[in-house]
């Protein structure tokens, strides 16, 4: 059925309840969670929640247990076309009218013309001399033909900007205008017919008067409700009655995207917060206050960080994103900025769109037309102590937002438990936010405290461990490096409570030794590090090879060569992931991109490394590590480790030539066998040899464990029916998920691969179907690109990026609509 | 002498009159009249040719990269501290290769044996200078003869606090078997040097050699006297043989400091996984 045909299945009043989901059609009637055709409040049946899911926490498995009744038919490729033709020509005209903005220019003509006749009219009223008739009819009839004029644009930015939305303003707008056309129209033919009627209080006389009057009036109001869809509610509570209205234009557009089923990632439905000052100036507090907060006040919230390599002063940045649903990519413009210093400020300027509102610490205000000056230090000063500065403009930029400072306090009293200056502070600068004066900032979107409740806010860093934990790890042992500390320290932090031997090591050569040595004596272990520890780890990680001992090694990129960019990001490892260490021997890469992926990945290392007795690389990055996002629960009993060691006969041998090439693994102390590992060549029972036969036997027992791995792959999560494939890996899924909600074109699909090597067939066969493929990858030189034209899979287009950011998904939109134009 | 850790069938890579051959009999040797259980006794060992050792010995044995015995002997303790493990190599291993995880093994005092054959030369690789190579050796690369300082492996234990010192020659067998056992007995991290002629590689530390330039230290003197084991290890011609330090009061190892009074091999160790999910839940 088509999607006009769904919408008849909207569960009410004894109707069945379908919704369509990837192009099938399910039938939801008999589920509780869907009563009256309504799941959560939030989604309704007779829908497509196709894009509605694509970043909700959870994924198909939900519609796993409904039964699928129909496909979902697409619109044929036709009217694909007409309706981006239409789009284009809209964004055409969008941007001729951001320049001219006929509308706001012609009204005011007709709003004096009619308000200077109906004083007019009241004069002749009182004093009924003919100059005064005359002067009333002439500004009428002018104040008419304005009337039109100021009409034609405002319609038609009623379609390109607000998309023909029915948010009550704008009905309000268009039938009042309409009314005073045609009653101006009468009032014309009325004069026209007989210009004496002026002075005769006859019916058709006081009608002249009345409407004269009518449209003076008439016009005040629509001024009102033009400030109004421009400027907001202003100044009223957020989560009041009277808020959700002035929301209701987002809403409006909301549920217009819900019927066709394409979610515009548009600024009503996020707002982006960015905050910037030295290291060492609390930054991190305020993310940390302002992220609970946010989430208490009903957000979905997102966060991440940009910092530079030094413990005080420079300037770091931490964005914050809020939104009505699930999100997880940054931004490069912001709806509004916090500089805690001048140098905060320029760091930052260039994120700066005209609406961007600005709030500094800084003496001048320069060129910025939105910056407000805000003595921030002077003021936490003033409170006492410069540690305050935090939670001062923490409590600020709630008053400018107008949420709820109760809220707010919560958050404060979480992180400093009972700390009465930091609460006044707080309430101060809460105070003076509010009172703030501004004009252009954005709309915050609709709140929805009961969905966002049981969600979790967490960084990438405390997924994988989370995963690792599941995963059963007993042991770390690391060097420190930027950005892998993280999970190190989130291991340390459980290692009493879990049982998990945790050790700094003296280099990254011993911490994956030690790790091997784990592994060997029955410990689950595992190592933290970054692209240059890695490197030190390359000897041994071919001891793994060569011994068949497992090892789990979480490697977090950052940009290289040598040092590189010590806190930045990039995928830039993947080469050296898969090909460092002398020798074949098979290895496992995961990569993953999303919160959940990141528990699951942190696990299935564990799992992949004890089953095929080879290393798993689980590479993630500083934007992965550092980004904060939501997740939904996860339910951990599914996250069983396996047993895969075996009690030892007496004749144990350690290589046993076994047809998968996966010899039966037992450590010692484990049965009557001696377990003997040998890092030389060896034969099946682990004693050096040289003889060639066993050495081709050996390698080739060690190659065939590679048939049996590639049966774990996981297949690349795909999402969209185009037959464009954007395809990705790891840390990146966020950013080109929105992306292409952003450009919006039904050509496009997302394909995200978590298992990066070895390439599976099965894998690869998915991508042979797609007619084009454009690979987006944050390095230099594309190196998962050239790992699919290895296996021979056609790349067109490559999308790089190697600046130290992380895709930014405004930006990566830009590029992926002008390569598109490419292809 | 036939012992329990006699390992069949075995094709072994040595010289004749290798200095080594004493050292795997003494080993086995050693193990046998401790009692030790086959079973739970892991061998480390790098790469060299003291590091073959362990695969002439009927034991469990995990034969590792050159230089890398230590850390790898570190957390097979940490994983199961009710195995007894030793840590062998040559002097090239264990103190140029391996040179700082020697220093850090020191350091965290994990319950194991570390025996390193001390030949002063790379045997494997045809007769360089190692660490511990006197000046003056001349090899094909130090064609001038050995520039550098000794590496002193006594003195540097000793400055990190090592609870157990001793050097031994393998030309005095009940001596070094003596000497071995001790090392055995020790709770915490014991080395034991032991000088080991290589007869094709080395024509000046000889048998010879090491007999004349060293001297044993006598019985019944004081090794917990830590100044005198310092002073000791600085001596030489003639080297001091024996247990130069032996810490009286017994200090906790790296398996304590890491795993407590929790004994359990980590293959019995399961995580709650509702614990983890109580976890998760805070956040
Ligand atoms: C990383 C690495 N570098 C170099 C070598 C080559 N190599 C093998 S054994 C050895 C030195 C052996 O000397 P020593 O440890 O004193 O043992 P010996 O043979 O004298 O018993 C060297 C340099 C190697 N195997 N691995
Ligand atoms: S080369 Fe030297 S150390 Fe090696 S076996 Fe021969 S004699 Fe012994
Ligand atoms: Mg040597």
């Amino acid at each position: 059925m088509t999607i006009d045909e769904l919408k008849a299945y909207d569960g009410r009043n004894g109707a069945k309840a379908y919704v369509a989901y990837k192009n099938n059609i399910y039938d939801v009637t008999e589920s509780p969670l869907w009563k009256e055709g309504e799941h959560e409040g939030v989604h309704f049946a007779g829908e497509d929640l196709t894009a509605q899911l694509a970043g909700a926490p959870h994924g198909d498995e939900v519609f796993k247990g409904f039964a699928i009744v129909d496909k979902l038919e697409t619109p044929s490729s036709l009217s694909q076309t007409e309706t981006q033709t239409e789009a284009d020509l809209k964004s055409k005209l969008r941007s001729w009218y951001k320049r001219y903005h006929p509308h706001p220019m012609t009204v005011h003509f007709p709003i004096a013309l009619h308000l200077f006749a109906a004083a007019m009219d009241l004069l002749f009223l009182f004093n009924p001399q003919e100059a005064y008739a005359l002067s009333v009819f002439y500004t009428f009839f002018a104040a008419t033909l304005m009337g039109l004029v100021a009409m034609v644009p405002g319609i038609l930015s009623w379609w390109i900007n607000y998309d023909f939305s029915s948010y009550r303003p704008f009905i309000i707008k268009l039938v009042l205008s309409l009314l005073v056309l045609l009653l101006g129209i009468i009032n014309i033919a009325l004069y026209l017919n007989d210009q004496m009627i002026v002075y005769h209080d006859s019916f058709a006389g006081l009608t002249y008067h009345a409407i004269v009057l009518f449209t003076g009036f008439s016009v005040i109001v629509l001024g009102y409700y033009g400030g109004k869809i421009t400027w907001g509610n202003g100044s009223k509570p957020v989560n009041s009655g009277e808020k959700h209205q002035a929301n209701a234009a987002a809403q409006a557009l909301h549920s217009m995207a819900k019927e066709s089923a394409q979610i515009p990632v548009n600024d009503q439905h996020v707002f982006s917060l960015l905050i910037g000052g030295p290291a060492g100036s609390g930054i991190d507090t305020i993310e940390k206050i302002l992220t609970h907060a946010l989430k208490a006040s009903g957000y979905y919230v997102y966060s991440t960080k940009e910092y530079m390599s030094r413990v005080r002063g420079g300037s770091n940045t931490t964005l914050i994103r809020i939104s009505d649903r699930p999100i997880n990519a940054p931004v490069w413009e912001v709806d509004l900025s916090i500089a805690l210093d001048e140098s905060a400020l320029e760091h930052m300027r260039e994120r700066y769109t005209e609406k961007t509102l600005v709030l500094a610490d800084v003496s001048e205000n320069g060129t910025l037309p939105n910056l407000i000056t805000v003595p921030i230090r002077e003021r936490a000063k003033a409170l006492g102590d410069r540690r305050y500065a935090n939670t001062y403009m923490a409590g600020f930029i709630f008053g400018v937002l107008e949420l709820e400072l109760d809220t707010l306090l919560a958050s404060i009293d979480h992180y400093f438990k009972e700390d009465n200056e930091n609460i006044k502070a707080a309430q101060e600068g809460f105070k003076e936010g509010a009172a703030v004066e501004h004009y252009t900032l954005q709309e915050l979107p609709g709140s929805d405290p009961k969905s966002v409740e049981a969600l979790h806010l967490m960084d990438g860093t405390t997924a994988c461990g989370f995963g690792f934990l599941a995963g059963g790890c007993t042991m770390v042992t690391s060097y420190p490096m930027s950005p892998s500390t993280g999970v190190l320290n989130f291991m340390a932090e459980r290692s009493k409570e879990f049982t998990i031997v945790v050790e700094q090591s003296e280099d990254e050569i011993a911490s994956l030794n030690m790790v091997l040595g784990g592994w060997y004596a029955g410990a689950r272990a595992m190592t933290t590090t970054s692209g240059g520890g890695f490197a030190l780890m390359t000897e041994a990680l071919s001891l793994s090879g060569m011994t068949e001992t497992p090892a789990v090694i979480y490697l977090a990129q950052r940009p290289g060569p040598a040092t590189g960019l010590p806190t930045r990001s990039e995928q830039g490892d993947l080469n050296m992931a898969i090909y460092s260490a002398h020798g074949p021997f098979e290895r496992i890469i995961l990569a993953p991109g999303t919160l959940e992926v990141s528990i699951e990945c942190g696990y299935l290392a564990f799992e992949l490394a004890d089953r095929y007795q080879v290393p798993v690389i689980l590479l993630s990055d500083q934007y992965l590590a550092d980004s904060m996002s939501m997740i939904d629960t996860v339910d951990f009993s599914q996250y069983e480790p396996g047993s895969y060691i075996i009690q030892s006969k007496k004749e144990y041998q350690r290589y046993t030539d076994v047809p998968d090439g996966i010899s039966p693994r037992s450590v010692p102390g484990l049965g009557e066998g001696l377990v003997c590992a040998a890092g030389d060549e060896h034969d099946e029972a682990g004693q050096i040899t040289e003889s060639h036969q066993t050495r081709i036997e050996m390698v080739h027992k060690r190659a065939r464990k590679r048939e049996a791995l590639l049966q774990s792959a996981l297949m690349p999560n795909i999402e969209g029916n185009g037959d464009i494939a954007v395809i990705g890996w790891g840390s990146s899924y966020g950013a080109i998920s929105e992306a292409l909600a952003r450009v919006d074109d039904p050509r496009l699909c997302h394909v995200h691969f978590e298992w990066v090597h070895p390439l599976a067939e099965k894998q690869l066969d998915l991508l042979k179907k797609y007619k084009h493929t454009v690979v987006v990858e944050n390095n230099a030189s594309g190196m998962f690109a050239d790992q699919l034209k290895l296996h021979d899979i056609k790349v067109d287009k490559k999308i790089l990026q190697y600046n130290g950011f992380a895709f930014f998904a405004d930006q990566l939109a830009q590029m992926i609509k002008e390569k598109i134009k490419e292809l | 002498m036939q012992t329990s850790f006699d390992r069949e069938n075995v094709d072994v890579a040595w010289c004749p009159g290798c200095g080594n051959f004493g050292i795997l009999k003494l080993v086995k040797e050693v193990l046998e009249e401790l009692h030790q259980e086959k079973r739970q006794t892991v061998i480390v060992s790098g790469i060299g040719q003291a590091a073959k050792t362990p695969y002439y010995i009927d034991t469990h044995m995990y034969g590792v990269l050159h230089g890398r015995a230590l850390p790898v002997a570190t957390a097979i303790k940490a994983a199961n501290p009710g195995l007894t493990v030793i840590a062998e190599g040559g002097d090239g291993d264990m103190y140029g290769e391996g040179g700082n995880h020697f220093l850090h093994t020191l350091r965290r005092n994990p319950d194991i044996v570390h025996i390193v054959h001390n030949n002063m030369v790379y045997g494997l690789t045809k007769g360089q200078a190692s660490p511990t190579s006197q000046r003056g050796f001349v090899s094909k690369v130090q064609v001038e003869g050995a520039k550098n300082e000794p590496f002193n492996p006594l003195s540097v234990a000793l400055s990190l606090k090592a609870g157990f010192v001793s050097r031994v020659n393998i030309g005095n067998y009940s001596h070094a078997k003596e000497v071995l056992k001790a090392a055995f007995l020790h709770k915490g991290y014991a080395l034991v040097d032991i000088f080991q002629p290589c007869v094709v590689f080395n024509q000046v530390n000889t048998y010879q050699w090491f007999k004349e330039n060293t001297y044993l230290l006598e019985e019944g003197c004081d090794s917990s006297n830590f100044e005198e084991a310092l002073k000791k290890a600085y001596e030489s011609m003639p080297m001091p043989l024996g247990i130069l330090y032996q810490r009286r009061e017994e200090l906790p190892t790296f398996e304590m400091h890491v795993r407590g009074e929790d004994h359990r091999p980590l293959h019995e160790v399961r995580h709650d996984h509702k614990k983890i999910q109580e976890l998760f839940e805070k956040y």
